[in-house]
């Protein structure tokens, strides 16, 4: 495989799990915020900043006053052209970079890809945002979930489908330790936990596991360390894992590269650390230390599809 | 001007379809189709109106979420559109084709042998065949390729050569294209769409198939570089995801099983060139370019090109990789070249054009050009080195002030033009605002040349879809149809 068709289905999977997650984390936020808070009393603003945080990728953002603050942070994180980390832009990303590797793809994965990318080019911020964002974020996770059933469903599972994984899984493990980053659970703690697993996919999930009598530190373990709930950090990074394995034919728990050193020692510690271990230093250190971790892991993987290129085989 | 109604149509309105006097290819004369459209005509017939209507939308619909777009440059946005595809095919029949099959292999032959000449031994200028400056002061004369080889001697491994049907409806050549022509990808396309959404059209045709042109393309690549590599590595070398013909590209290789590359995928070691995959570097033998000359390598042609790759041509030059099509076929195709054609196909292959040519006026020469500037209202202005409908003037469609300026760019580098009498295109019946109206056509049949030269049933019918327009280029508002070469 070409290197750079292997640095385009990894944007590519980044790009359509980050666009899914961004809706997600949007439209969670948009209908609590109508519920649990009143504009006016400072702590919608709270809210909002986080979701700068995780879905805008801005480190200390600066919110408009006034009443506009849902609609310019749905507009800014959603729709915005120039911010590179929007959900619009995500899509164009994605698409950038399935058309480059057009002939890679199946038909199928390719008209789901620019379809999502068509129709949200047609939106247009004032509109979305008048008929309520709801109706376009759910069409986007739609869009999504049909590029996860046709990229299983019609690719062969070779090393084009494994580089898709590598770059969907990461980033779903990535965001959720932005998110595990951007929450306070010690200032709100109920509020924090329930808005945390419904931006991560797991309100359902989490009620049919471990119930409703839990703590908040229970919504944690669920997230960071559950084996089998397909968004917890340790389900992402085992996938990652394995399928770096598949590309480089490496036995598992031997490692070929960086990437599967620092997925492998990853691993480790999420098998057998408990989640008293996990949060130790607490949860801001925890995100701090993930989230170094994940740069250099992203590093680590572009690494290993471009081996060096001096000299003639 | 006469006028006709569409018989036993779904079509059937009170629009009325005008007659001109220029070549109609569905009517013979007023209400009386072609014996060889009356089967579509009674096809037609079995189609509700509305429900037409509605399936060309859709199938329109369909091409713009595949993705079977074009990129109009002079469209600052870059935006992707769809070629418009209009639902009557364009029916050949088989004699006619034939004859065009004929015509096309023997220009090839014979602009093929031109460039090995040129690049040679430059028999046919020392006998002043065709004049020595037109060729050195041609753009597209690549010094570079001078006394060079190229396999099997096969420059022009693909062209597309655009024909026309004069006021007798005779075939004339109007240009050769001989660097990168596209527009198979449509032909394809709209065959596959045409046959999923009109299939009775199809009930009283016995029509050539298209679809093997891939494969038929894949052998030519491959024979290029068999004497030398038993299982040839053949790639297809796009300028990338904003060129106009990408769709085409990607379809290609696709369909090839061949990879696509761009320039920065590739790297030349040695004089050899590979492909850099995630498991190393992989030789690499045979390279469809769809890239242009000028851009293929940095070290010789425009130093700030990123589409090429930098030491292509001395691989190319060691003989250690194949380029289809060769550098340097531009000389052939020029359009000051054009009318010289059918001296060189009775010079290289002593036979008389099958195919006649449009008479064409030379601007260098003083007389032809005083003839050019004082009669621009009646003549089509082209640019020598441009393609695509890019540069041109049809003369009686400009005002006052667009001819002046021909006159004097003509005046001030008359190399760069040619002028050619307003040939008026044959019509076809074509979809527009839900009724049948006569549109000008053109026909592009593809060459491929291997061991010999293949002219496989798959033509693009190019409509000018504006009413009296006579320019069909995509990217100057024009639409294609489904062609259909009929068997024997």
């Amino acid at each position: 495989m070409l290197t750079r068709v292997a640095d385009s289905l990894y944007w590519l999977g980044r790009n359509i799990e980050r666009a899914e997650t961004i809706a997600r984390i949007l439209d969670v936020n948009y209908t609590r915020a109508m519920d649990l808070y009143s504009m006016r009393d400072g702590r919608g603003e709270h809210l909002w900043r986080s979701v700068m945080r995780c879905a805008g990728f801005v480190a200390d953002p600066q919110l408009p006053a006034g009443g506009r603050v849902a609609a310019e942070v749905i507009a800014f994180c959603g729709l915005d052209h120039e911010n590179p980390y929007s959900l619009r832009s995500s899509i164009r990303i994605a698409r950038t970079n399935a058309l480059g590797i057009r002939s890679e793809l199946t038909s199928e994965v390719w008209e789901t890809v620019n379809a999502l990318y068509l129709y949200a080019e047609e939106q247009e911020a004032r509109s979305v945002l008048r008929s309520g964002p709801s109706k376009f974020l759910r069409r986007v996770r739609d869009a999504a979930h049909a590029f996860a059933g046709v990229t299983s469903e019609t690719l062969t599972h070779g090393d084009r489908w494994s580089y898709l994984v590598v770059g969907r899984f990461f980033e779903r493990a990535y965001m959720t330790v932005r998110m595990l980053d951007a929450v306070d659970i010690e200032r709100e703690p109920w509020p924090e936990a329930q808005r945390l697993l419904e931006m991560c996919c797991a309100g359902e999930p989490f009620t049919q596991t471990v119930g409703h009598a839990s703590e908040p530190r229970d919504v944690l373990e669920f997230l960071i360390l559950h084996r089998q709930f397909p968004r917890s950090l340790h389900f992402c990074m085992r996938r990652v894992d394995e399928a770096m394995h598949a590309i480089s034919g490496t036995p598992p728990d031997t490692f070929a590269n960086d990437a599967e050193r620092r997925l492998g020692r990853a691993r480790a510690m999420l098998d057998y650390a408990s989640i008293g271990d996990v949060l130790g230093g607490g949860l801001p250190a925890f995100g701090a230390a993930m989230r170094e971790e994940f740069e250099a892991l992203h590093a680590a993987i572009s690494a290993s599809y471009q081996p060096g290129m001096v000299g003639a085989p | 001007m006469a006028k006709t109604r569409i018989g036993a149509s779904v079509f059937e309105t009170e629009q009325e379809y005008a007659l001109g006097t220029h070549f109609d290819e569905f009517f013979e004369r007023d209400g009386v189709a072609r014996e060889h459209y009356a089967g579509l005509v009674e096809a037609l017939a079995e189609y509700p109106r509305e429900e037409v209507l509605g399936r060309v939308q859709s199938i329109n619909a369909a091409l713009l979420q595949r993705g079977v777009t074009f990129t109009v440059y002079a469209d600052a946005s870059g935006i992707e559109r769809v070629f418009p595809f209009d639902l009557i095919p364009r029916i050949l029949r088989a004699e006619e084709w034939s004859r065009i099959e004929r015509g096309i292999a023997q220009r090839v032959q014979a602009l093929n042998a031109f460039l090995h000449d040129v690049y040679h031994d430059q028999r046919i200028l020392r006998e002043k065949r065709v004049p020595a400056d037109l060729v050195y002061s041609c753009k597209h004369f690549c010094r570079e390729m001078v006394g060079v080889d190229v396999p099997g001697g096969v420059y022009v491994h693909v062209s597309g050569i655009d024909l026309i049907r004069d006021e007798r409806g005779e075939f004339l050549v109007l240009e050769d294209n001989c660097r990168t022509p596209s527009g198979i990808s449509y032909v394809l396309e709209n065959r596959d769409v045409l046959k999923r959404n009109f299939p009775d059209l199809f009930a009283g045709y016995a029509v050539r198939p298209v679809d093997d042109y891939p494969r038929r393309l894949l052998d030519v690549l491959r024979h290029a570089a068999l004497q030398w590599r038993e299982n040839p590595t053949v790639v297809v070398l796009t300028p990338g995801i904003h060129n106009s013909a990408y769709f085409e590209h990607a379809m290609l290789a696709r369909r090839m099983g061949a990879e696509l590359v761009e320039g920065r995928d590739l790297v030349v070691i040695d004089d050899v060139v590979y492909v850099k995959t995630t498991r190393g570097l992989q030789r690499v033998d045979v390279i469809y370019r769809r890239v242009d000359d000028d851009f293929l390598d940095p070290l010789y042609f425009i130093p700030e090109s990123v589409l090429g790759v930098t030491g292509l041509l001395d691989a190319y030059r060691a003989g250690n990789v194949v380029l289809a099509n060769a550098i340097g076929t531009g000389v052939a195709d020029d359009k000051s070249v054009y009318r010289y054609v059918p001296e060189m196909i009775r010079f290289y292959l002593d036979e008389e054009p099958v195919l006649g040519v449009v008479p064409t006026f030379d601007c260098t020469d003083p007389a032809q050009r005083r003839h050019v500037v004082g009669h621009l209202a009646d003549l089509v202005v082209k640019s020598t080195a441009a393609s695509g409908g890019y540069g041109m003037l049809m003369g009686p469609h400009a005002d006052a002030a667009e001819r002046e300026e021909f006159a004097r760019k003509i005046e001030a580098n008359p190399r760069e033009f040619i002028a050619q009498p307003v040939i008026s295109l044959s019509s076809h019946p074509t979809l527009v605002d839900g009724v049948l109206a006569p549109r000008r056509v053109d026909l592009r049949p593809f060459a491929l040349y291997g061991r010999e030269v293949d002219v496989p049933p798959a033509a693009l019918t190019r409509v000018a879809l504006r009413e009296g327009s006579l320019v069909v280029n995509s990217s100057q508002g024009g639409g294609s149809k489904d062609t259909w070469v009929l068997q024997g």
